[in-house]
């Protein structure tokens, strides 16, 4: 009781949360709302009135055919799941090995290897996309003359090589400031107890990494799930889209003249997406919490 | 801190770390190469790095294929970049330093429920509101213009800003404010005289961790953005390299040079902030 009594009397702290809330209502929930609308009707980016064209479950019917919403389903799951999987092994890995590596140029090596992650993932794609073109530097070292981005069947984990290769060093230092912050004491306990050192590695020093391997997921998830850029840049979702990911599909079909310029369809791929990520992100947090 | 002491596993490391550091840095030096090299050998190179011939012109060459091609110089690029970071970043930084402000002030009730529903804004992939943002600054009439950008980077700021300043705000001793608050200062007053200015390093890590993400945004500048004159560094340089007219290796590698060079100097001076910054923006998440 007196709690609800003090709460209407005091409404500061709200106000200073308004301007927020109310921002978000129109930019970011208002949108999301919309969106969801948006897919039970048919129309073209540049028309005057959205509304003409109610096709009811009709775009959601066509879903389940189109083998291009497939094909950049399964492109986005292999994006995700390949991002996870490889940053966290590999970046956790190396982040060992140079912690425990007793390297004078510890710092040096981590900015080099961040540095990626600081530029803009357009400038990446571009720059890869000539590395990996006919007469390319890959070929020229590997002295070999490969289609790296025309390859329908490799094309795809080509992008997802370029997109680990961007964030390699993020993964890299959240490990490494993991690495930092543990309690030596622990781990001398256990040089004490005779354990060998890789035994000491992997039962002692990565379980106590384990918010450090969460927040490695976490963000990785996120992100994996964004990823157009480097897609967009590198293939245009081709070959015959089979590069497409779902943001890239999305765009293909509200904005590219070639698409069906259905921005409705578009919004119906929208929403999967934030389903799918959702249902990942429920996922994972139940794995993560039993453990 | 451990030492191995076998050769095997010093040799192991080092040359883990080796080519973890070759495969990093070879694209990065390849393309400083070409962009340094005469359009007649930009493909040849001796140990692929070194340039036969040499030359500075590539960068004069970028600069006129911009402006002669595209309609737009690269000052302008940056110009645009700027504008839309700096004023989207003001923006973002005082919806959620306010926020923050008042999670960490006070107690009431639905402030957690309110809080998860601002950082749950941050899970949103921003491609998702792409259609109905598109709808929505087409009938606010902003479309084509640099509040077109704004309005939606600031919104996604939002979210991460307010988690970041939310925990340094935390941190700041409760007597400080309540000796303010025995001085007679209003709420505001300690937010402004006191949460602020000792929240300084929090808002200077939370200021490069959003300027990265909005400076190297793309997608919502290519849909947005149309006219040549306000495009930002990405589309522009995107829209060169695909452009109309066919660019040669060394003029696109010299554009892509041209941006890249005043991010790694301002990453070389600052890498600690760079680093302690997305870190730190990350681990609070």
């Amino acid at each position: 009781m007196r709690k609800r009594i003090s709460w209407i009397k005091n409404r500061e702290p709200f106000y200073y949360i308004i301007p927020t809330l109310v921002y978000f209502a129109i930019f970011l929930f208002f949108p999301i709302v919309f969106s969801l609308a948006l897919g039970f009707y048919e129309f073209h980016g540049y028309s005057q009135n959205i509304f003409t064209k109610f096709v009811g479950l009709e775009n959601f019917k066509y879903v389940f055919t189109d083998t291009y919403f497939h094909i950049a389903l399964r492109n986005t799951f292999y994006f995700v799941i390949g991002s996870i999987v490889i940053q966290l092994f590999a970046a956790l890995f190396l982040a060992v090995v140079i912690f425990y590596g007793d390297f004078k140029y510890s710092t040096a090596i981590r900015t080099i290897i961040f540095f990626p992650a600081v530029l803009a993932p357009v400038t990446v794609s571009l720059v890869w996309r000539k590395l990996l073109q006919s007469e390319g530097l890959i070929n020229q070292i590997l002295r070999i003359d490969f289609a790296w981005l025309s390859n329908i069947k490799i094309a795809i984990f080509v992008l997802i090589f370029v997109s680990i290769w961007q964030w390699f060093g993020y993964n890299l230092v959240i490990f490494f400031a993991g690495l930092q912050s543990l309690d030596g004491e622990v781990i001398e306990a256990a040089e004490v107890d005779g354990a060998s050192w890789a035994g000491k590695i992997t039962r002692v020093v990565i379980p106590m990494l384990v918010p450090y391997i969460v927040i490695s997921v976490i963000l990785n998830l996120i992100g994996s799930f964004r990823i157009f850029d480097i897609v967009y840049v590198m293939t245009k979702g081709g070959p015959i889209h089979y590069t497409e990911v779902l943001t890239t599909l999305l765009f293909f079909y509200a904005f590219n003249p070639q698409g069906l310029s259905n921005m409705g369809y578009a919004s119906v791929i929208a929403m999967v997406l934030m389903l799918v990520m959702v249902l990942f992100g429920v996922i994972r947090l139940r794995l993560i919490t039993r453990k | 801190m451990m030492i191995k002491k076998q050769p095997g596993v010093y040799i192991f490391t080092r040359v883990v770390v080796f080519v973890t550091l070759a495969v990093i840095l070879i694209p990065v030096l390849w393309i400083v190469s070409v962009s340094f090299r005469t359009s007649e050998t930009s493909l040849q190179s001796i140990f692929f790095l070194i340039p036969i011939k040499a030359t500075v012109m590539n960068y004069v060459e970028a600069v006129k294929f911009s402006i002669e091609k595209m309609n737009i110089s690269f000052l302008v690029m940056f110009r645009n970049s700027f504008i839309v970071t700096g004023i989207s970043i003001v923006i973002a930084l005082a919806l959620a330093s306010t926020a923050a402000f008042s999670f960490s002030n006070f107690k009431f009730p639905t402030k957690e429920v309110l809080f998860t529903m601002i950082i749950a804004a941050f899970i949103i992939p921003p491609q998702v509101l792409l259609i109905p943002m598109f709808i929505l600054l087409k009938y606010f009439g902003v479309l084509n213009t640099y509040w077109a950008v704004i309005f939606p980077y600031a919104a996604f700021a939002v979210p991460i800003a307010t988690l970041i300043l939310r925990g340094f705000f935390e941190q700041i001793p409760i007597e400080l404010k309540e000796s303010a608050r025995i001085d007679g200062a209003s709420n505001f007053m300690i937010f402004l005289r006191i949460v602020l200015p000792l929240s300084k390093a929090a808002i200077a890590t939370t200021i490069i961790f959003l300027f990265l993400e909005i400076w190297n945004e793309f997608m919502y500048a290519l849909v947005f953005l149309v006219d040549d004159s306000i495009l930002t560094i990405p589309v522009a340089l995107a829209k060169l390299a695909f452009g109309r007219y066919w660019i040669p290796l060394t003029i696109y590698t010299a554009s892509i040079m041209i941006t890249i060079i005043p991010v790694v100097i301002l990453y070389v001076i600052f890498q600690k902030w760079f680093i302690k910054g997305i870190t730190m923006g990350a681990i609070k998440g």
